[in-house]
């Protein structure tokens, strides 16, 4: 095989000559060793260093012959089959293999590779030693964290909340949109609307404004007569200033007993006298004895319950009910038609099904399996109506005469027309007629005066007798227990479902009093301060005892008038410096 | 006594640190807040002023430290205060926000704050211990005059080998191949030995060390060529190994002040560009707070 081998070489200023030879074989072999076909006198080459084989077709085959390889196409290589074009670079030299001239089978270019290209190739093979050189920029990083952070945290919620279409879009994502401006949980009352944040935050950078509040909740009261009690911290008091959303799901209510009594702790020096309520700073310091309402009725007889300490003394409930709960609250039971019966509170006292209060006591249900209403010992099972005059009177007529009319009524005081039994279709005569009326009539009243005054009504009724009255003569006092008791406090015996009865209302005989009770229906079995603070104190309690804030009683949108009926703007409100209220009128 | 960032100024800004801190704390204690303590109560928004400030003060040193010409104080001084503040920030902005978290753009603020503070804190400790590291690493020398002194290694083991054998001188051509110093980011915080793994067995394996050709087969084959060679081309031989494990040496060394280096420098690419996240993070969250007021 016939090869040519032309070294080019480079003279002065550019001048380049070049010298041919020629190599016989199959192998070009290359290194430092003389005998190399091309000789390389360069200490970065091998004696033998590489070798090229024609393997047909204009393809080459370069193989290394050290471990060190060689540099074939700007790759270092062990081996490479390549054509016309490759280059072999061994130290500063480069072969290039070239399409063979006429008479050639093959052949290569070997020249020196330019300095200024291999200095380059220095150059651009070095390594980063700084941190600086691998690329790193902190000025691209600061400006790519900053845009990241401005989009997301400015640019997204800005655009949400001027572009209702694409707020429409974001809606929803905590991430991407006003959701990331959320400060924190909203309110559980309010997280069916979480995500309509222009709901509340109408106006950018203005505070949340009280009509936003008030299209909701249009049924807030006021917290006093703000016309009487034209306080600043009543009358310019925002929503807001109470009511802070966003810090959790429980955070919409203020519980400190700071709201209330930063006002109520000297209540009545604040409002010179015109507010009638005690000063109250805490519950277990400084509060007043409860105000009970007791049954009462005013002159015209309407109900007008009256509303006094549990301090006075006596204190009686005129409820109109003679009722000793000590009789039926019998440890061994009591007799009754079905037989021995103990009575607990609950056979009659039964909570309602918001466990609140107690439901009414009901007589049909409760008593009358006692407390029978029937009024004729040869009809044991009838009874006359309960509650209702007119009806017993007339149903005892009714009866008695029907008694007459039939005849065969066995009472020897009876004349003998009602006594005898008739056959059907027997008649009367007009005298014996005008006779079963007039005893008919005389037994209803007789009975009708044993019922009332008697065995029946008087046993739990004040009956009194008053022929001239308009619904007389025969006259029930009215009956009616409180039913609320405290007025102005939410008490709830569904909370306090671990206690006993017995723990509050002294109604029955207890193991620690076998002799005590109620004996009468005039007692108040209400419990006062005492038995409420023998676990609940205020705030910060002296003791072990329940923490209890006002507002665990009392609400502050109690006052009958609607919250914003007078505004800071239409009332008389004096200036945050002058607190004077109004010289008369009572607040509650 | 030594001069450091910490105790410049006899420890002036240490003390107006823990000042602020206690004061900040007596302030959360002290008061009661409606509801729970947050950063939209008086106190709140006090702490988040103060902690604002705070932020644009220390995010000011970037620019202080380039005015060379500015004398309002010394950049010593007011990186002492940088580093004191910045980690007395972390108390203001938790008192700030009563503990509150969630998944928000304040939250993002007070994360990315705690990043740019804790990788400061590398900053300090990688001042305070590494310029000491690099000077005895050195040993005098500059890290230009060892690359030198490898290049020239690199010839002189050359012109040994080939005296030699061809294979050695092979394997020294393949030894130069493989020397890298340097590299991507994470070579250099590494320091990923540069030398050529054969010649530090090819070491042991001379003295003894290492009796196993476990090694490659540079290292077997140099081994059993010591064993059979001629007194001259052994002695050239030994010459040899000792050259190359002085390059290890330097090699080793200058990988070394290059894993020194970026690690004095790699937490500024934490620090800075996640401050400038923080100033943007910053702005949204105060921001957004009046914009939804």
């Amino acid at each position: 095989m016939k090869w040519l081998i032309r070294r080019v070489l480079k003279r002065g200023k550019g001048a380049i000559q070049y010298e041919e030879e020629i190599h016989f074989g199959e192998i070009l072999t290359i290194g430092r060793a003389a005998n190399q076909a091309i000789f390389l006198p360069d200490m970065r080459a091998a004696l033998e260093h590489a070798r090229v084989v024609s393997v047909g077709r204009g393809k080459y085959r370069v193989e290394s012959l050290i471990y060190a390889g060689v540099r074939i196409n700007d790759h270092i290589e062990q081996s490479a089959t390549v054509g016309a074009g490759a280059t072999i670079e061994i130290g500063s030299t480069r072969i290039t293999i070239v399409d063979p001239p006429k008479d050639y089978e093959a052949a290569v270019e070997v020249g020196p590779i330019d300095k200024d290209e291999l200095k380059a190739r220095a150059e651009a093979s070095k390594l980063p030693t700084t941190l600086a050189e691998t690329g790193l920029n902190k000025r691209r990083l600061s400006w790519a964290f900053f845009a990241v952070f401005a989009l997301l945290g400015l640019l997204l919620p800005m655009l949400a909340h001027f572009e209702p279409a694409t707020g429409e879009i974001l809606k929803g994502s905590k991430t991407f949109g006003q959701g990331i401006w959320e400060a924190g949980e909203i309110g559980a009352p309010h997280h069916f609307f979480s995500q309509d944040c222009t709901l509340c935050h109408g106006t950018p950078f203005q505070v949340v404004q009280d009509d936003k509040c008030i299209e909701c909740h249009k049924a807030t009261k006021a917290h006093a007569d703000q016309a009487k009690f034209p306080m600043y911290e009543l009358a310019d008091a925002r929503c807001a200033w109470c009511h802070r959303d966003h810090n959790g799901p429980d955070g919409l209510v203020r519980q400190d007993q700071v709201l209330c009594a930063d006002c109520h702790r000297n209540l009545t020096q604040r409002t010179n006298g015109s507010s009638q309520l005690a000063d109250v700073g805490d519950f277990q310091m400084q509060h007043p004895q409860f105000m009970v309402n007791l049954p009462d009725w005013n002159e015209q007889g309407q109900y007008s319950p009256r509303r006094v300490s549990m301090d006075n003394s006596p204190l009686v409930e005129n409820s109109g009910l003679k009722f000793p709960h000590t009789k039926h609250l019998v440890a061994d039971g009591l007799n009754t038609p079905d037989g021995r019966r103990v009575l607990e509170c609950d056979s009659c006292h039964v909570p309602d099904a918001g466990g609140a209060i107690m439901k009414p006591v009901d007589f049909e249900t409760m008593c009358q399996d006692c407390h029978r209403l029937d009024f004729d010992r040869q009809f044991p099972d009838r009874q006359v109506p309960h509650g209702r005059v007119p009806e017993v009177l007339y149903m005892l007529d009714e009866f008695y005469s029907k008694r007459a009319l039939e005849g065969g009524y066995d009472d020897v005081t009876a004349p003998v027309t009602v006594r005898t039994r008739r056959r059907p279709g027997q008649a009367l005569s007009r005298q014996e007629q005008d006779e079963a009326l007039a005893w008919s009539r005389q037994k209803a009243r007789q009975v009708t005066e044993s019922m009332f005054l008697g065995r029946a009504c008087t046993v739990c009724h004040t009956v009194t007798v008053d022929a001239e009255a308009d619904n007389g003569p025969w006259l029930i006092a009215p009956v009616r227990v409180a039913g609320v008791w405290f007025e102005k406090a939410s008490f709830t015996h569904a909370k306090h479902v671990t206690m006993e009865c017995a723990d509050c209302h002294a109604a029955g005989p207890t193991p620690q009093n076998p002799t005590g009770g109620s004996t009468s229906s005039a007692d108040v079995l209400i419990p006062d301060i005492s038995n409420c603070r023998s676990c609940h104190a205020g705030e910060h309690p002296q003791g072990n005892f329940l923490s209890s804030t006002c507002i665990a009683c009392h609400g502050f949108h109690q006052f009958d008038q609607p919250l914003r009926k007078v505004s800071h703007h239409e009332s008389a409100a004096p200036d945050r410096e002058d607190r004077e209220p109004a010289a008369t009128g009572q607040g509650d | 006594m030594h001069q450091t960032i910490l105790n410049h100024g006899g420890y002036r800004y240490f003390w107006a640190a823990v000042v602020l801190c206690l004061g900040a704390l007596a302030a959360y204690i002290w008061h009661d807040p409606v509801g729970v303590p947050n950063g939209g109560s008086w106190l709140g928004y006090t702490l988040g002023t103060i902690g604002a400030l705070l932020i644009l003060w220390l995010l000011w040193f970037g620019i202080r430290k380039r005015r060379y010409k500015s004398n309002t104080g010394s950049v010593a001084g007011w990186l002492s205060g940088h580093v004191y503040l910045g980690t007395s920030l972390i108390l203001i902005t938790l008192l700030h926000c009563g503990f509150q978290f969630g998944w928000n753009i304040h939250t993002y603020a007070f994360v990315l704050m705690l990043v740019v503070i804790f990788s400061g804190f590398f900053g300090v400790y990688a001042y305070l211990r590494y310029p000491t590291l690099m000077t005895q690493n050195r040993q005098n020398n500059t890290r230009t005059s060892m690359l030198q002194e490898i290049a020239e290694i690199d010839q002189a083991c050359l012109q040994l080998a080939d005296t030699v054998d061809k294979n050695i001188h092979d394997a020294v051509l393949q030894s130069i191949q493989r020397t890298k110093l340097g590299g991507g980011v994470w070579s250099q915080l590494t320091a990923k030995d540069a030398s050529d793994d054969a010649l530090s067995k090819l070491k042991q394996a001379v003295a003894g060390d290492e009796q196993a050709s476990s090694g490659s087969e540079t290292m077997v084959m140099m081994v059993d060529y010591l064993a059979s060679t001629t007194s001259k081309k052994n002695e050239n031989l030994r010459r040899l190994i000792d050259l190359l494990a002085r390059k290890r040496t330097l090699a080793t060394r200058v990988a070394r002040d290059v894993q020194l280096q970026a690690l004095m420098e790699i937490w500024l690419y934490v620090h800075v560009p996640l401050s400038l996240g923080l100033l943007a993070a910053l702005t949204a969250h105060i921001i957004s707070v009046f914009f939804y007021w």
